[in-house]
């Protein structure tokens, strides 16, 4: 029983938020320009132009060095899809795994970009709620569905922010997970944060204790392999 | 515990197949329905893209609060589209049933176009023996 990845998704249909624990399949960086928002998942950003793309570790690429992305919050990137290593130096929050992506993960990559991908997956659960909504005529939402490869769970709030979770197909209804991610880490570090814009359409919600009160959560559920 | 109805959708997301069973969800008309339908298909090639880890079927269950649907993909790209209650368990052996009376009643049918809408009352008596009123 494991958990894949969350997406937060915005009331204007722009990805908010991005995490991911165990995905095999590593989604590629965003097209630059694509309308990935900043500030959504430090590792998903669009690359500079101008810096080269080939070498992980080369200085202006490293996802240690944060003066090249156009965030304006510190993100950290917690190295998911390996086994979480306990921070050792303190700042900042989560140590930053040297070499991002996991070596092998193809640089191109036979996944989608990564804007690409929330698009369509904003595009799924929105067909989906229509669908339920007409077939039963009342004002019903759309739960979850289930593939023989990985069940996506819906949970809607009434400000129009959308929690999407991935997880194995066994998994019991994640509800429950994705409401307590709402009313724990994000109504604390996103919606009380002062300096986090919520509803602006330029920038994501992630900075660092945000990301790491989300990740302490999830691994400490017990469906959480 | 009760069926509300039964699709079926051919390979290039055209409804062909569609009956009503116990009463639960809207009454929409035949238009509704295939627009739903050709969405359904859509939804079902999409959802196999999204998987996070490589390869995954196209979508089996879709979950609401109060009805699910149950969907049979078959080898020739035949979907089989159940509505039942959130508490049907037999969902998929139904499906499975009607795919073998599709396969007698329609298929075999040497006066049935494939992929066009099913007019066979042989494929009519076989589902209503096999799911009666819908309520169980």
């Amino acid at each position: 029983m494991t958990i894949y990845c969350l997406y937060i998704f915005d009331r204007h249909c722009n990805c908010a938020y991005y995490h991911d624990w165990h995905r095999t399949k590593r989604p590629r960086r965003a097209n630059e320009g694509g309308g990935l928002l900043q500030g959504v998942s430090h590792a998903l950003a669009p690359l500079p132009a101008s810096a080269p793309a080939s070498a992980p570790g080369t200085p202006i690429t490293s996802p240690r060095n944060t003066l090249g992305a156009g965030a304006g919050v510190l993100v950290a990137f917690g190295g998911a899809g390996q086994p979480q290593q306990e921070p050792q130096s303190a700042p900042p929050l989560l140590q930053t795994q040297a070499g991002g992506m996991p070596p092998s993960a193809p640089a191109g990559g036979t996944g989608l970009p990564f804007d690409e991908e929330a698009k369509l997956v904003y595009g799924v659960i929105l067909s989906l709620r229509n669908m339920i909504k007409r077939l039963s005529g009342r004002d019903e939402t759309f739960v979850c569905y289930r593939t023989s490869a990985y069940k996506l769970h819906l949970f809607e709030t009434v400000s129009g922010y959308r929690f999407v979770m991935l997880s194995d197909p066994n998994a019991e209804s994640l509800r429950f997970v994705m409401r307590s991610i709402y009313t724990g880490p994000f109504l604390e570090y996103v919606v009380r944060n002062p300096l986090a814009s919520m509803d602006s359409r330029e920038q994501g919600v992630d900075n660092e204790y945000f990301r790491a009160s989300v990740d302490r959560l999830v691994r400490g559920l017990s469906v959480f392999l | 515990m009760a069926i509300f109805g039964l699709w079926v959708i051919n390979k290039a997301g055209g409804l062909v197949y569609q009956r009503d069973f116990a009463e639960g969800l809207a009454q929409l008309s035949s238009n509704e329905y295939l627009v739903l339908a050709g969405t359904l298909h859509g939804i079902h090639a999409i959802t196999s893209r999204l998987s996070p880890i490589g390869a995954s079927s196209g979508a089996h269950v879709i979950e609401g609060e109060t009805f699910k649907m149950t969907i049979l993909l078959t080898a020739t790209g035949t979907k089989f589209v159940l509505l039942t209650s959130i508490a049907e368990t037999s969902a998929g052996a139904v499906l499975q049933r009607v795919y073998e009376a599709y396969a007698d009643a329609v298929m075999k049918n040497p006066f049935h176009t494939p992929e066009m809408p099913i007019r066979s009352e042989g494929f009519d008596a076989r589902i209503v023996a096999l799911i009666g009123t819908g309520h169980t």
